[in-house]
């Protein structure tokens, strides 16, 4: 691979971490908002459920979600904040039905200390001022004028430095704020204050309560009129106001998410952390709180975020399983559950773990993944292409080709389906009983391949085969006419419609063929340079049953054609570029829009526009012919494994067709939360657990690994374990466990006491490479006397703080360490030992490491960043060659847990594409993404694209792309550097054509080309 | 650690949660380290250390010998004990035999903020040096009033490249590299100034500590000092409840505020600290002279006269200054054997007490803390004292040293401290290596048998 890479998102995120309802888009319309981490998405409500409106990124990882509509507005605005001090207002706009910036800023400070327990912004109910917690000690508000715009923002000291919660009081004359914090005795205690915009600082609020549950995490503002707050502890929840104090015992429970019910907020969902669903109620007399109660609604995902919608529909995001559109019935289900799951939304977050397969065989890979969380736990089988349920089957073996045909021109159905094989022509018809049955019509030839059949005008039906066209009465069915194809010629290719035949022979021959009442008319004969490859003749002009164009696609040139009909002249040509053949084409309208699509051998599909101007057939000049992906179409397809526990590691084993899993099953029946670890085996095929070894108390899997030994011909799965004792900070012992599966059954064959955790597993050599702790140690596979084999150890490495993350290539060993960035260590075959080559020495906390190839490795790290270090052999002093130097610099916003060399696509090696060598990467929010090294000059042109395509492309909120993608940490900010943003990239191909000229003309390059190259670049996820 | 790692690769521990809790984690277990050795080659006692702010790789001693020297704690120079005990050689060493040679005692050694390619020495002999670090040679040179007590560079500064220097001389300069002069002369100090620090929150302000026990602080864009710590000045944190607000408002219409600072805070110390504090009795009418003071020093500004600024901040000779990496805090110690925290922009002595000590008298002593600021590492004597910077309690001592010990530096990257002592070495401490079982064993098999194949073998 190269320093020049290209990153992009195959699978956006999927984890929901906030949400809220309100009237966005217009003042009776209800939305509901959803962010899912970079990105929001905008749905409106309508009586048939959710209806999307707009996915849009952010560039930043957003901190805040929150609804306002300040005074005299009709509806709602959007208020943002970024984890990088960022925030925006955003306002919809009707007519372009996208988002426009209100207000913007930074809200940086160069004092104080970026808050442990997450930033909090919060606006005051009656919209006097924003309120935002990011440094310990400081508060700050950005205060609205009475026009509702936002004025110049200040800092108010906040005392408690341990902050759990902020939150607005409803119904104060002067903006209130209620703390949760905790102080230096670890007891919990809530506070008031009043904002005084005009001093800009604090005044002591109305009211405090010192002393609450330990577990307290959550305050829930209570609106008029019975105002107040709730807090909501592990144990006991709390009301509390000014005037009075209401608590109520709870089972054991953290609760992480809440939503309204009531305007007038007497009763709240809350969803806790075993993804029970509770119902909160303030029982009140009038204005006056009498108590609170506390019902089990049932069991839903495990929610980060709960909004409740409308009539009794409720959405349940979730970080750690799949979105829920649930809904509140108000008699229990047999199993005591009012909650009746409508929908699922796909989370793949978060992704510890996966592994990249190819199960089908077919050269395209398939991601597995180990995701979600706790009880939601589950692999999820990721692959491109779009996913078909099957409703029933019936076994035909060698299908050529199906069509359906009509008894009659104007019957409103179709009745016969006309179904060919390699050698012969079967007819099915619907029956009385609407069943199959075969049947049979006489003027078919029913003993060769059918190429095409079509309904044709008066009663009559067009079967084509490689010999002839022929003609057939509906009615009669009889064979009412015949051409036949020019003896030596075979008919490759053909297409109909109503009226019209089109077919090509061998040798480039198109013939044009019109139906009559019972007649074929040859009308025209053309004669091509190369073999044609497809044809269509779909009618898109004003008649129906007449098409005045035909697309041909061709075999050596690689382009499609258009032709005027009937006199076949050629229109216009476009080249396809590439070496892949369109393997179909057909014309269609969208919505009044004329398109040729085209279909690549590849499984691409390419569109062109067609401007067919004033009823006349003008065709669009060459120029103005554009191509687009087809993006609406999902184009990842993925299957989801339930599991009922927490996968943490993953590891296929091509020779036995199985997976192993490292999982963990919590026991929640017990008050003390017990986990069970295990090894699981499981079928690659069904998935389904086909052999566990339990693993000991307190022993935790932390890596597994299929590999095999030198002079052993059997493969193994490896898997280092860790004994975590609640006593130790650090394990300090754990298990190399070495099975072999025998009949479907995990054997043990060998085992190895480490002293330490075993975070990573490598083959190595024939050996096995293991980190440990602070420590590289390889093990030899010994035989011993009595023929069973043991790991003895070689020899080691010290020198990490923690060596957590693993990856070799021949002699090269690469540590990701937990604060201490890269190292590069070197085994010495000769010496038998290992020895430090380099290492990076900034000071990043990694998540993954890769080796892209003998000379760059690539890390992430804690902070969301993307980097690159080179090996500098070829350095003056032993000081330069020690040292990695870093050569790519990116900010990904993406917490990175895993890497894996793979791809998503079938790579075909005589394409370009074809030989960019890619690395996927999973993250904690679900995204897939893959990285792809580029050849220099491409990513010269394409470094080009993206700084201009910044220019056309304003993110969303006005916040910069150029500050979002530079490299960002504690120490420092950097631009990024040697990495390019691919979803920025593709996103030229969704331009508007105006847009797509004003890049190409600062590119001087024509908008086709750019397309071309971007479309090149779309084929590598 | 294993049950953080867990937490933040599902998403549950926020990864900046998950490194301040592995770092204070780190900082609990701190101990003399038994895995890594720095060979002071100084035969004077080492008055200054610092490692180098862009890689956190080179550390910079300077020492009474007149020598300074520069080791590399990332990389060793060789290994001892079966490679389990590295050992840190000087890189580089300069002494009186240089050319440039300082020819008394190196009081202040540090390194240029931006690179590691220049260093800075103060030195008894009234010089401050510029060095370059490649070529050893030195660069530039500024001749000062008298002896150089303590030097120091912003960090954050990208607008000017000044270095503050405190010397017997009651005046403060700042010697411009850029134009090889001076550009600044702070007057206000009735004495020799022991110990300078820039702000970490705005690279124009500079901290001033006196052995006129005074701490001043300087905004350099504009003449005078714009605010004098006095330490009896430690009004409680309370704010004006409700009623008494309209009394206040009236007399702080005036802003409080002082330009060069960029937050709009009034005068206030922290609540927490109040539980510490033993200044209890006062009550939360004092918040109203506070606030015609603060009024009035507005204007006093600039040149601060009278009481205010013939305050004091410690009794006798202020003796080190750290500023908090938040920027909200200031730890000075004082030749009175008292370690005070203040708020900065209250200018407020927070009263936590620390349960000190005797801290040496008549040298200048570098504090240290750890990156969130929640431990303050002292010299006390012949031993290092660990507070907790919010309540003041000891939470650990490092004895390892057989004399004073005169500087701490905190690696950030690294969790470790370096202290240096007038018995002339430079300890390391760091966070105890969880395996520290393989040391006994190593230990209790001796070198020369044959060593178990898993522990080691390099």
């Amino acid at each position: 691979m190269s320093i020049w890479n290209y990153v992009v998102t195959a699978h956006k995120p999927t984890n929901v971490t906030h949400s809220c309802v309100g009237n966005f888009t217009g003042p009776q319309e209800l939305n509901l908002i959803i962010a899912k981490c970079t990105r929001i998405e905008i749905h409106l409500l309508t009586p048939q459920g959710l209806q999307p409106m707009l996915d849009v990124p952010i560039y930043g990882r957003i901190a805040t979600l929150e609804l306002f509509r300040p005074h005299g507005e009709a509806q709602d605005l959007l208020f943002i904040a970024t984890e990088r001090y960022k925030f925006c207002v955003l306002q919809w706009d009707p007519e372009a039905a996208e988002v426009i910036t209100r207000a913007m800023g930074d809200v940086s400070d160069r004092i104080g200390r970026p808050t442990d327990n997450g930033q909090i912004g919060i606006i005051d109910p009656d919209c006097r001022l924003i309120g935002l917690h990011l440094y310990d000690g400081l508060f700050k508000v950005i205060p609205f004028d009475n026009k509702g715009q936002l004025k110049e923002a200040f800092n108010i000291r906040l005392e408690e430095l341990q902050v759990l919660d902020i939150k607005f009081l409803y119904g104060c004359p002067r903006p209130t704020i209620i703390v949760l914090y905790q102080d230096n005795k670890d007891a919990r205690h809530v506070k008031t204050y009043e904002v005084a915009l005009k001093d800009k600082d604090f005044v002591e609020g109305p009211w405090s309560q010192n002393n609450l549950d330990n577990g307290a995490d959550l305050l829930i503002p209570v609106p008029p009129p019975l105002c107040g707050v709730l807090i909501i502890g592990e144990e006991t929840i709390v009301y509390c106001s000014a005037s009075a104090f209401k608590a109520i015992p709870i089972r054991p429970s953290i609760t992480r998410a809440y939503g309204r019910v009531d305007a007038d907020g007497s009763r709240y969902l809350l969803g806790d952390h075993a993804g029970l669903l509770h119902l909160l109620v303030i029982t009140h007399e009038k204005e006056k709180v009498t108590g609170l109660k506390i019902e089990l609604l049932g069991e839903t995902s495990i929610a980060s975020t709960i909004s409740y919608l409308d009539n009794a529909f409720v959405y349940v995001g979730s970080s750690y399983g799949d979105s829920q559109l649930i809904k509140l019935n108000l008699h229990p289900d047999a199993k005591g559950s009012y909650v009746e799951v409508l929908e699922r939304y796909v989370n793949l977050g978060p992704i510890v773990d996966f592994c990249v397969v190819d199960l089908e065989r077919q050269g395209q890979g398939q991601v597995v993944t180990c995701s979600g969380a706790y009880k939601d736990g589950s692999l999820r089988i990721v692959r491109n292409g779009i996913g078909i349920n099957e409703q029933a089957s019936v076994e035909l073996q060698g299908i050529k080709g199906m069509w359906s045909l009509r008894a009659a021109t104007d019957d409103p159905y179709d009745t016969f389906l006309v179904v060919s094989f390699i050698s012969e022509t079967r007819i099915l018809a619907m029956n009385l009983e609407d069943e199959l049955e075969e049947t049979e019509i006489e003027g078919f030839c029913s003993q060769v391949q059918t190429l095409f059949c079509h309904d044709a005008m008066y009663n009559q039906l067009v079967q084509v085969t490689s010999s002839s066209v022929r003609l057939i009465s509906s009615t009669s069915r009889e064979l009412q006419n015949e051409w036949n194809a020019p003896s030596g010629y075979s008919i490759n290719v053909a297409t109909a419609n109503a009226t019209q035949v089109l077919l090509a022979t061998g040798g480039g021959h198109l013939v044009y063929l019109e139906i009559g009442d019972g007649i074929l008319t040859e009308v025209k004969h053309a004669q091509l340079e190369y073999e044609v490859s497809c044809l269509d003749m779909n009618p898109i002009g004003e008649n129906p049953n007449y098409s005045q164009l035909a697309a041909v696609g061709m075999w050596t040139d690689i382009s499609v054609r258009l032709f005027s009909i009937p006199d076949m002249n050629l229109v216009t040509k476009e080249n396809l570029g590439g070496e892949i053949i369109p393997r179909s084409v057909l014309l269609c309208s969208f919505e009044g829009i004329s398109y040729l699509l085209c279909a690549l051998g590849d499984g691409h599909l390419l569109n062109f526009l067609l401007n067919m101007s004033t009823g006349d057939l003008a065709i669009a000049k060459e120029g103005e012919l554009t191509i687009g992906t087809i993006d609406d179409i999902q184009k990842l397809h993925i299957r989801s494994i339930p599991l009922g526990e927490h996968a943490r590691r993953i590891c296929h084993q091509e020779q036995t067709r199985t997976f192993a899993i490292c999982s963990l099953k919590y026991n929640q029946s017990n008050s003390e939360e017990a986990e069970m670890h295990f090894i699981r085996l499981l079928d690659d095929q069904t998935f389904d657990f086909i052999s566990t070894y339990p693993l000991d108390q307190y022993e935790y899997g932390c890596s597994i690994l299929s590999c095999s030994f030198s002079d052993d011909f059997n493969v193994y799965y490896c898997v280092g374990t860790a004994y975590v004792m609640p006593e130790e900070n650090e394990p300090s012992k754990g298990r190399i466990l070495v099975f072999l599966v025998e009949d479907q059954k995990l054997q043990l064959i060998a085992e190895k006491e480490t002293k330490g955790a075993v975070y990573s597993l490598n083959a190595f050599n024939g050996k096995l490479l293991a980190a440990i702790n602070q420590k590289i140690q390889l093990y030899k596979w010994m035989l011993r006397d009595d023929g069973t084999h043991e790991l003895q150890s070689e020899c080691g490495h010290h020198g990490h703080i923690l060596a957590l993350y693993v990856q070799t290539r021949g002699d090269f060993i690469v540590v990701g360490d937990l604060m201490k960035s890269i190292s590069l260590l070197i085994y010495k075959h000769e010496e038998g030992a290992i020895e430090e080559r380099a290492r990076d020495y900034n000071a990043n906390w990694m998540s993954a490491v890769e080796i892209l190839d003998d000379d760059i490795y690539l890390g992430a790290e804690n902070n969301f960043n993307l980097f690159t270090v080179r090996k500098n052999s070829d350095g003056a002093t032993d000081e330069e060659r020690g040292r990695l130097e870093v050569v790519g610099e990116y900010h990904l916003g993406e917490f990175i847990n895993r890497f894996r060399h793979g791809s998503l696509v079938m790579r075909l090696l005589d394409s370009d594409v074809g030989q960019i060598p890619t690395v996927i990467f999973g993250t904690v929010n679900g995204v897939i993404g893959v990285i792809a090294s580029l050849p220099n000059e491409q990513y010269l042109f394409f470094e080009k694209l993206q700084s201009n395509l910044r220019k056309v492309i304003k993110g969303v909120g006005g916040l910069s792309h150029e500050q979002w993608r530079s490299f960002y940490n504690e120490k420092k900010t950097v631009d990024a550097k040697n990495f390019l943003d691919g979803d920025l990239i593709e996103s030229f191909l969704d331009l508007g054509r105006i847009r797509m000229e004003e890049i190409s003309k600062a590119m001087g390059a024509s908008v086709e080309e750019l397309m071309k190259r971007v479309e090149e670049l779309t084929r590598l996820h | 650690m294993w049950k953080e790692i867990r937490e933040r690769e599902s998403g549950k521990l926020r990864p900046n949660s998950f490194s301040n809790r592995i770092r204070s984690n780190r900082n609990s277990s701190i101990q003399l380290s038994n895995y890594k050795e720095i060979v002071s080659p100084h035969r004077g006692a080492v008055n200054s250390l610092q490692v180098d702010l862009t890689e956190g790789r080179y550390l910079l001693s300077g020492a009474s010998d007149a020598s300074v020297a520069i080791y590399d704690v990332q990389r060793a120079t060789d290994y001892e004990g079966g490679g389990l005990l590295a050992k840190h050689k000087s890189l580089v060493t300069i002494d009186k035999q240089h050319e440039h040679g300082h020819k008394y005692a190196i009081s202040s050694a540090i390194w240029y903020p931006i690179d590691t390619g220049l260093f800075i020495t103060g030195s008894y002999d009234h010089h401050i040096n510029i060095w370059d670090t490649n070529t050893t040679q030195m660069v530039m040179n500024f001749k000062m009033p008298g002896k150089v007590y303590r030097t120091a560079m912003s960090s954050l500064a990208t607008s000017h490249m000044l270095i503050a220097s405190g010397t017997e001389d009651v005046q403060v300069r700042l010697c411009d590299i850029a134009s090889g002069a001076f550009s600044h002369t702070l007057s206000g100090h009735r004495d020799g100034v022991m110990t300078v620090e820039w702000s970490t929150s705005s690279e124009w302000v500079l901290v001033t500590g006196g052995c006129d026990g005074a701490i001043r602080f300087w905004d350099i864009r504009r003449a005078g000092c714009f605010r004098v710590l006095n330490q009896s000045h430690s009004q409680l944190g309370r704010r004006p409840p409700l009623l008494q607000r309209a009394a206040t408002n009236k007399v702080s219409t005036s802003k409080s505020l002082s330009k060069g600072q960029s937050s709009s805070v009034k005068p206030r110390a922290p609540q927490r600290k109040m539980a510490h504090g033993n200044g209890s009795k006062q009550s939360a009418a004092s918040k109203i002279p506070n606030l015609v003071k603060s009024s009035a020093r507005q204007r006093l500004h600039p040149g601060l006269l009278s009481s205010q600024d013939r305050a004091t901040a410690h009794y006798g000779a202020v003796i080190g200054l750290k500023v908090t990496g938040d920027g909200m805090y200031l730890l000075s110690a004082g030749s009175d054997s008292r370690l005070r925290l203040w708020d900065i922009e209250s200018s407020c002595n927070t009263l936590v007490n620390f349960e000190t000590v005797r801290l040496q008298t008549g040298k200048a002593i570098q504090l240290a803390t750890t990156q969130d600021s929640a431990l303050v590492f002292v010299p006390c004597m012949t031993s290092v004292k660990v507070f907790d910077v919010w309540s003041g309690t000891t939470v650990l001592t490092f004895r390892g040293h057989y004399e004073h010990v005169n500087c701490c530096w905190y690696s950030l990257q690294d969790q470790e401290l370096y202290t240096g002592g007038n018995d002339r070495q430079i300890l390391v401490w760091s966070p105890s290596k969880w395996n520290a079982d393989e040391l006994d064993e190593w230990s209790k098999k001796g070198k020369a048998s044959a060593l178990d194949e898993d522990n080691w073998s390099d």
